[in-house]
């Protein structure tokens, strides 16, 4: 009993680090590779040369936008999060407190849209931005996060709002609240912190999108931070690993700290997205 | 005309005997509008032209036509199509069950109580949590030839530079380690949620029973977790069949189109303004992946408790 004990523990110890190097690695190695004048500081006759010039570079270099590619990332994202959770929770409501008839059919078909392939949409969305001209426009690619996180959000609210005590409902409604005010003031308290995962998950999920913000921006005045990033190419031929990385550094710095400080909130919203419990 | 009068106001309430709407109910279907006018005009009408472009030519130098199945018959004679194809299904078979066992294995971990848990937890996230397009270049870096992360390796280990994104297993082991990196903590953390649902008295019960650690892992965890772990795998080839940015970002879909995935093959007809055929295969990847997501939707057992 005791040999097993002290087995699982070095097993355990062992895979908690493997975990940490696994995860962290590559991570570690992006902020260091910004950090470094030189990209080849792994090589044995290279040394470390530790500078701040690749952020520098990025933040006031005029031609990369790197600025405008971050503020257009967290303009969109942020808004698109708000818009998403806002209108999915007023379908989370009807859905779940109020009664429908069919609405495990339409919630399971609603389930099915957000796992179709974004290549099989972008082409339509394409079409349809330029018709509207809002290709490179905020709302070009505002519309579609909203409409592509809807399912999703939905879900993860739905199995919050189910938590909510009907009695609630019925007796704000009994007290004469109209449907909309008991959700804004009785419903969407109570489920705060569910609300809050989602609005979170969105806002990420928004962040990280590509292939949207690849199709439906042109230039610095919509292009979001990862199309930015990975069209970044230098001017001189030789790929300008250090501030590739600056800009990786900067651009994930504040997602890091986000996932770091919200954690639970995060696992949580990801667990009931996900699976039923 | 006062029997019109009256037949008129009694007809919402034999409109309510024929159909099982009142006003309540009517009222909270509203609630439902904006939901559906968006992803009908945003995701529905996408498809549907789609599925309808298909079957047209879609070209910007020649008028727009019916063509009916030409597309299809064309792309099963395309070989770069089929290039992609064999591509795809090797990542998914490849990928997916590295993603969900290292998964597991970082599950089982994070299920365990250890002083700093709270802190793995939270780094376990940030590969997910790090942009796919970023996290391609950096994987580029790591397999930069001269001086990149995974080469430093190989030097240690006394075997010679490996050439990984000019040569197609290079190409092909790069792209599976950079998707693995990125999706491997969400797959952990549905795992952990089932794990966690376990019952600990199984666990402590077994330990009385003299059962060992293996035996306790492929007794008890395994297949009380079994059904989590279909849908982690379910979930994840869904995710990975349209895999798109990572691969863009690492290789462009080279070297000579060896790791051309089918979303990208499916990017370079949009892009190259070829919207008839792109669609065609774009819609054989949706049929595809919408096999996997409704066995997923079953699986996960969703809308069970509504």
């Amino acid at each position: 009993m005791m040999r097993e004990e002290t087995l699982k523990k070095i097993l355990l110890a062992g895979a908690a680090l493997l975990t940490m190097i696994f995860c962290l690695g590559p991570f570690i190695y992006m902020v260091l590779t910004s950090l470094s004048s030189n990209p080849d500081f792994l090589l044995p006759t290279k040394p470390f040369n530790l500078t701040l010039a690749n952020f520098m570079a990025v933040i006031f270099s005029k031609s990369a936008h790197f600025l405008a590619y971050l503020r257009n990332s967290l303009i969109i994202s942020a808004v698109a999060a708000v818009a998403t959770v806002f209108l999915a929770s007023l379908a989370a409501y009807s859905l779940t407190l109020l009664s429908l008839p069919g609405k495990t059919v339409l919630l399971l078909c609603i389930l099915a849209l957000s796992m179709f392939p974004p290549i099989s949409l972008i082409s339509y969305l394409f079409k349809l931005m330029t018709a509207l001209g809002w290709v490179n426009t905020y709302p070009g690619l505002v519309l579609p996060y909203v409409a592509w996180s809807m399912p999703l959000s939905l879900w993860i609210l739905v199995s919050y709002f189910a938590q909510v005590p009907k009695d609630l409902h019925r007796s704000a409604r009994i007290d004469g609240a109209s449907r909309f005010q008991t959700l804004i003031k009785i419903i969407l308290p109570v489920a705060a912190p569910g609300v809050f995962s989602t609005t979170l998950l969105v806002f990420i999920f928004a962040f990280n999108e590509f292939l949207f913000a690849l199709m439906l921006t042109v230039d610095y005045r919509s292009r979001t931070i990862p199309v930015g990033i990975a069209l970044f190419e230098g001017i001189h031929g030789q790929i300008p690993w250090g501030e590739i990385m600056a800009a990786a550094t900067l651009t994930t710095i504040p997602m890091v700290i986000l996932t770091l400080i919200f954690q639970r909130r995060i696992v949580q919203g990801l667990t009931r997205g996900a699976v039923k419990q | 005309m006062k029997t019109k009068h009256r037949a008129h106001s009694s007809t919402p309430d034999r409109l309510a005997k024929i159909l099982p709407l009142d006003r309540e109910v009517l009222g909270s279907y509203a609630f439902l509008l904006p939901l559906l006018f968006l992803i009908s005009a945003l995701i529905l009408l996408p498809v549907s032209g789609t599925f309808l472009d298909s079957l047209r030519r879609d070209l910007p130098y020649l008028p727009g036509k019916f063509v009916g199945l030409e597309n299809y018959l064309a792309i099963f004679r395309d070989r770069g199509f089929w290039v992609s194809v064999r591509f795809t299904t090797l990542f998914v078979l490849v990928s997916v069950p590295l993603e969900v066992s290292l998964g597991l294995m970082i599950a089982l971990v994070l299920n365990e109580t250890f002083p700093g848990r709270t802190a793995l937890r939270a780094m376990v996230l940030i590969p997910w949590a790090i942009p796919a397009a970023v996290s391609g270049r950096i994987f580029e870096l790591i397999y930069n030839y001269s001086y990149g992360l995974a080469n430093y390796f190989t030097y240690l280990l006394g075997v010679g530079p490996v050439n990984w994104l000019g040569t197609e297993p290079g190409a092909f082991v790069a792209v599976v380690m950079a998707d693995v990196w990125k999706t491997t903590p969400f797959a952990a953390i549905i795992l952990l949620a089932g794990l966690a649902a376990i019952d600990e008295d199984l666990h402590r019960q077994a330990q009385v029973d003299r059962a060992n650690l293996m035996q306790r892992f492929l007794n008890i965890t395994l297949p009380l977790v079994k059904p989590v772990l279909v849908v982690a795998l379910l979930f994840r080839t869904v995710d990975a069949l349209r895999v798109f940015d990572v691969i863009f970002v690492l290789t462009g879909g080279g070297p000579g189109g060896s790791t051309n995935a089918v979303s990208l093959f499916a990017y370079t007809y949009y892009a190259a303004g070829d919207f008839g055929y792109g669609a065609t295969v774009s819609v054989l990847l949706f049929v595809v992946a919408l096999g996997f997501s409704l066995a997923y939707i079953k699986m996960a057992r969703f809308g069970e408790e509504l």
